[in-house]
């Protein structure tokens, strides 16, 4: 059965018969094409240019992707029904905007930054902004989206998440690229108090992007480093952005079963400026002052004994 | 009273001072003295100044004229190589000698030492001593980079070249205990695990160096002295090997260091033939080259020189192509080991990497005298470098294959399959698999008894297997790794290495069986191919459970660490007399044989009486080597009740000792012997492929994918032809 099924050549005509929407079972289909594709060295040396061209998906990271329902066929529409792919295969364009258009049923003038699904009309001019899109350096070109969302393993963080994860996740993304900023020596962070906590605690997104007003997420315009936020304030103060930006994803529940204070120490998230608790403060003034008072009456009592010795004869 | 800085000492503090003084000397001169002369009694060997008949001192004219011959040689090698075939055989004559004598030829081809010799005036080479006169340290660049100065004479007598062995940690060897081989604070010293060999193990000390009177039938009854012993390939000429390093203090007296053997490394034009067995009125001893023509041929090592020695164990001692094999002894000729260890050549006929001059160094690469292996391994557990890495991944990428049409799906199996089981399509048919030491058989040609080789095969399935690997082993050489999905089914030291289930392997035991039972009338056949085929039937009910135990308590965690892939695996297995009081579920303790008088006699309980008579043997079976070494190595060896002290030599008889075959077989790792092509899809994935993906642990779905013939069959197809079904 699952040989005969397996077969290229029935594939083959299953494809050529079915629409996509008729096929089979998704995990049929995909587990054909995961054959070959789940091998994690599938890859070759481009005899162009020499770089490994990698090919192979990780299907665990698929199937927890943002694109973990939909068929390979969806996306890849050449015929990849058969093994060996026919050379021209290779040159497919993929039609992403099949599934991320607008959407005619809904007002065009709407806003769709609240469309987690999709909102791929803001990204864009988002995107246009971007030093990524407005750079002319040669390092940029042929810039994606892609370059940073792997269409095989991208899914959004979500709220619940253990923000340490999200970002070292997220910096994983940016770093894959910027090589120079783990050097010591050229990193152009070196002004930046506490850089290694910094870069374990926030995203580079968190002070490379524009601030953005409550209830946004973080935009997509990517800033220069000389336009990105040098701000400590921005995020040091009661009214921290990070509080909409990286802490959107702490989970409601969680604090309020946990307390604001708890989860920002468990997440070892907690901001010098941002986290004040007023009744620590109290807490620790009063610890102080008693303290004091303690240290004032050691002393006093001290005194008054010495006196006592002194006005007595040996 | 006025007191004064420096008070003249009291005549009692005088006193305390002379006797510390005189305590600190005599401790040093016992440790330097005494503490060797008590060593050598206990373990009952011996040190002198070792002398070669080779290391003769020419006159300055001789040395002229052997330096004039040996610059000609190379000049005219190097000159023939380089002046093109393809013309008037007198041009080219007349061309090579206009080459060989113009000046900068000279200058680059004439080997060096020849200069150095001379105007150091030196025209006796005396071993060490010689080298150090101008080699005295040695700059080392080790893998991260720094460069150190070091003792070039400690740096080699240190080495596992010299003292083959060592006690540092870090190794990929685990004991049956599940415990990661001197991990611990207990560290004891630990060699290779060499059970094709008679003498395994620490028993190096019995059987460094043997002569052997063989018989041959073509010379009538004539007795010619043949060279045996583990000496032949290490690099120390003493009467023993370096026992010295196994203790915790102690050193090797400075007459054994001036025995290593630089030349056999380092010199071009090594003449293996004085590499024979010597007998001098303090005992046996290995011979070397000493003359001064291969002291003036110092240089670089190559494959060549590394090859003198190593193809014993790649391809084979009676390989085709095996050098050393060409010059056995002007006298006392070594004896060649028929039925080779791996079966898997390096050199230019049988492997890639030889033929494309690629040389041993360049992926083994040496820090100073140190020569790494790799990290991974199973048989040989000491390890001079044990963080540095030898893989194929440093020169191949990860994306290695750029000829076929299909190079990306087959750099999608490195995933999990390591190279060499592709690329080593079969091992030489000489590889043995089942050794019989217990019975041996009369070689006529030879005039000697030799161990009885039950069964040899190179080819896939047979003379070696493919195993689940993530770079440990265990104690007895077993490779240890798990399917990546996690199976709990895979278990090899209960399947694929205890038992032979191909039945063309066990007709064909049962053939040399019967041929056997001619010689040895005692032999029960069927018994004989059970014990042979299933050595677990060895075991009693209780050691079979308590070995499954151990293997899910102790074993499964190591299996399942870091990253297994699919490698071969050379299988071996040796029938060999055992101290049953010293028995656990995965083996007992294995005694050695004394090679001249197996060889000579063929009598094996006698040989075996003749071994562990030796001091070391009887020393081994003592309270302090039980505590130093041997209750650790048993607890590694899977025998949780620690060593047991029977001596089983009593009264001249053996007791407690019986013939038994390990309770699995060894795996060896197999790396070389690499051919470029690899092996066809359909040889594996099909349904009569060579891997056993049952046994490695996939589920029934995924082997009936794996073995989807269907599959290769349309590989094959051209896209048209495809299509048009």
């Amino acid at each position: 059965m699952t040989n005969l099924a397996l077969s290229g050549a029935l594939l083959l005509t299953l494809i050529a018969v079915a629409t996509p929407a008729a096929s089979g079972s998704p995990a049929t289909e995909n587990k054909s094409c995961l054959r070959c594709h789940a091998m994690a060295t599938l890859a070759y040396r481009d005899p162009g240019t020499g770089d490994i061209v990698d090919l192979a998906v990780n299907p665990h990271a698929l199937s927890h992707s943002v694109h973990g329902e939909i068929d390979c066929i969806d996306c890849h529409e050449g015929d990849f029904g058969r093994y060996p792919h026919p050379a021209d295969a290779a040159n497919e364009t993929l039609s992403c905007v099949g599934c991320h258009e607008k959407d005619d049923t809904k007002d065009d003038t709407k806003d769709d930054t609240k469309d987690n699904i999709a909102r791929f009309k803001s990204i864009d001019a988002e995107y246009a902004e971007s030093v990524h899109a407005t750079s002319d350096s040669a390092e940029a070109e042929g810039f994606s989206c892609h370059s940073c969302h792997d269409p095989h393993g991208f899914r959004a963080s979500q709220v619940g998440e253990e923000i340490a994860a999200i970002v070292r996740d997220d910096n994983q993304v940016c770093l894959s690229c910027h090589e120079k900023v783990r050097d010591p020596l050229s990193d152009p962070h070196a002004w930046l108090p506490n850089r290694e906590k910094h870069w374990n605690a926030v995203r580079c997104l968190d002070c490379h992007t524009p601030l953005s007003d409550n209830g946004k997420t973080v935009s997509h315009q990517v800033l220069k480093a000389e336009d990105s936020n040098r701000d400590c304030v921005n995020c040091h103060s009661r009214e921290s952005s990070l509080l909409n930006r990286l802490y959107q994803y702490r989970s409601e529940e969680d604090l309020a079963t946990k307390g604001w204070l708890n989860k920002a120490v468990f997440n070892d998230a907690y901001v010098v400026g941002m986290s004040r608790n007023a009744t620590l403060d109290l807490l620790g003034l009063i610890v102080t002052g008693l303290t004091l008072l303690v240290l004032a009456a050691h002393g006093f009592g001290r005194y008054k004994a010495y006196q006592r010795t002194k006005g007595k004869p040996e | 009273m006025k007191r004064i800085a420096l008070k003249p000492l009291s005549p009692t503090a005088k006193r305390r001072l002379i006797v510390t003084v005189l305590v600190l000397i005599g401790l040093t001169v016992a440790y330097k003295v005494l503490y060797p002369l008590a060593f050598e009694s206990y373990v009952g060997k011996t040190n002198a100044p070792l002398t070669y008949a080779s290391s003769t001192a020419l006159t300055k004219t001789e040395f002229e004229a052997l330096a004039q011959e040996l610059s000609t040689n190379a000049r005219q090698r190097k000159a023939a190589a380089i002046v093109d075939t393809d013309q008037e055989p007198f041009a080219r004559q007349v061309k090579i000698e206009m080459l060989m004598n113009t000046e900068s030829f000279i200058r680059d081809t004439e080997p060096s030492h020849i200069k150095y010799f001379r105007e150091a005036g030196i025209h006796r080479y005396e071993g060490p001593q010689t080298c150090l006169h101008c080699h005295a340290t040695i700059q080392v660049t080790h893998g991260d980079g720094t460069v150190k100065n070091v003792d070039t004479l400690g740096d080699i007598v240190n080495s596992v070249h010299f003292k083959f062995q060592s006690e540092s940690g870090g190794f990929s060897t685990y004991g049956y205990d599940g415990r990661q081989v001197n991990s611990g604070p207990h560290k004891i010293p630990v060699g290779k695990i060499n059970r094709a060999c008679g003498i395994p193990g620490s028993f190096t000390w019995t059987g460094w160096a043997a002569l052997v009177a063989s018989r041959p039938e073509h010379g009538e009854g004539e007795v010619t002295m043949r060279s045996e012993g583990c000496g032949q390939c290490h690099i120390g000429g003493n009467y023993q090997p370096a026992t010295e390093k196994m203790m915790p203090i102690g050193d090797v007296p400075s007459e054994a260091k001036e025995g290593i053997d630089c030349l056999i490394c380092h010199s071009t034009d090594y003449d293996m033939n004085e590499r024979h067995v010597i007998q001098d009125d303090k005992g046996l001893r290995w011979n070397q080259d000493r003359s001064l023509r291969a002291a003036l041929t110092v240089g670089p090592i190559s494959s060549e020189t590394c090859l003198r020695c190593h193809q014993h164990n790649m391809g084979g001692d009676a390989y085709l192509h095996n050098e050393a094999a060409r010059s056995l002894g002007h006298i006392n000729q070594r004896i060649l080991h028929r039925g080779a260890k791996r079966g898997n050549p390096f050199s230019p006929h049988d492997d890639t990497h030889a033929a494309s001059g690629i040389q041993c160094t360049d992926c083994h690469v040496p820090e100073g005298h140190k020569i790494p292996r790799g990290r991974k391994g199973v048989d040989l557990v000491a390890n001079d470098i044990p963080t540095k890495d030898v893989t194929c991944e440093s020169c191949h990428t990860q994306a290695p294959h750029n000829q076929s049409e299909h190079k990306a799906l087959l750099n999608g199996h490195i995933a999990r399959l390591a190279c060499e089981t592709c690329h080593i399509k079969e091992l030489e048919a000489e590889n043995v698999v089942l050794r019989d030491w217990v019975h041996p058989t009369w070689d006529s040609d030879e005039g000697l008894f030799e161990p009885t080789d039950i069964y040899r095969s190179g080819k896939p399935g047979k003379g070696f297997t493919f195993l689940w690997f993530n770079g440990n082993g265990t104690f007895l050489a077993n490779a240890l790794g798990n399917n990546p999905n996690g199976s709990d089914t895979y278990n090899p030291l209960m399947q694929q290495v205890a038992r032979i289930d191909d039945p063309e392997m066990i007709a064909a035991v049962r053939s040399k069986a019967t041929e056997l039972k001619q010689q040895y009338p005692e032999i029960d056949v069927d018994a004989y191919v059970r014990m042979a085929t299933d050595p677990l039937s060895q075991l009693s009910p209780e050691m079979l459970a308590k070995r499954e135990a151990m293997i899910q308590n102790n074993l499964r965690a190591v299996m399942s660490q870091g990253e297994s892939r699919i490698y071969p695996f050379k299988l071996f297995n040796a029938m060999m007399f055992e101290d049953m009081s010293n028995q656990g579920p995965f083996g007992a303790m294995i005694l050695p044989f004394d090679y001249a008088s197996y060889y000579e006699t063929g009598d094996t309980p006698a040989s075996v009486k003749k071994a562990i008579a030796d001091p070391i043997v009887q020393r081994m079976y003592q309270e302090p080597f039980k505590l130093y070494m041997m209750d650790e190595f048993m607890s590694y060896f899977g025998i949780t009740e620690g060593w047991k002290t029977v001596y089983p030599l009593v009264d001249g008889r053996l007791e407690n000792v019986e013939p038994h075959w390990m309770r699995q077989m060894g795996t060896l790792m197999v790396n070389h012997g690499i051919q470029g092509k690899g092996r066809d899809c359909i040889e594996c994935h099909s349904p009569d492929g060579i891997m056993n993906f049952r046994q490695l642990g996939y589920s029934p779905e995924r082997v009936a994918e794996l073995e989807d013939i269907d599959i290769i069959e349309n590989l094959k197809e051209q896209p048209d032809s495809a299509a048009a079904q």
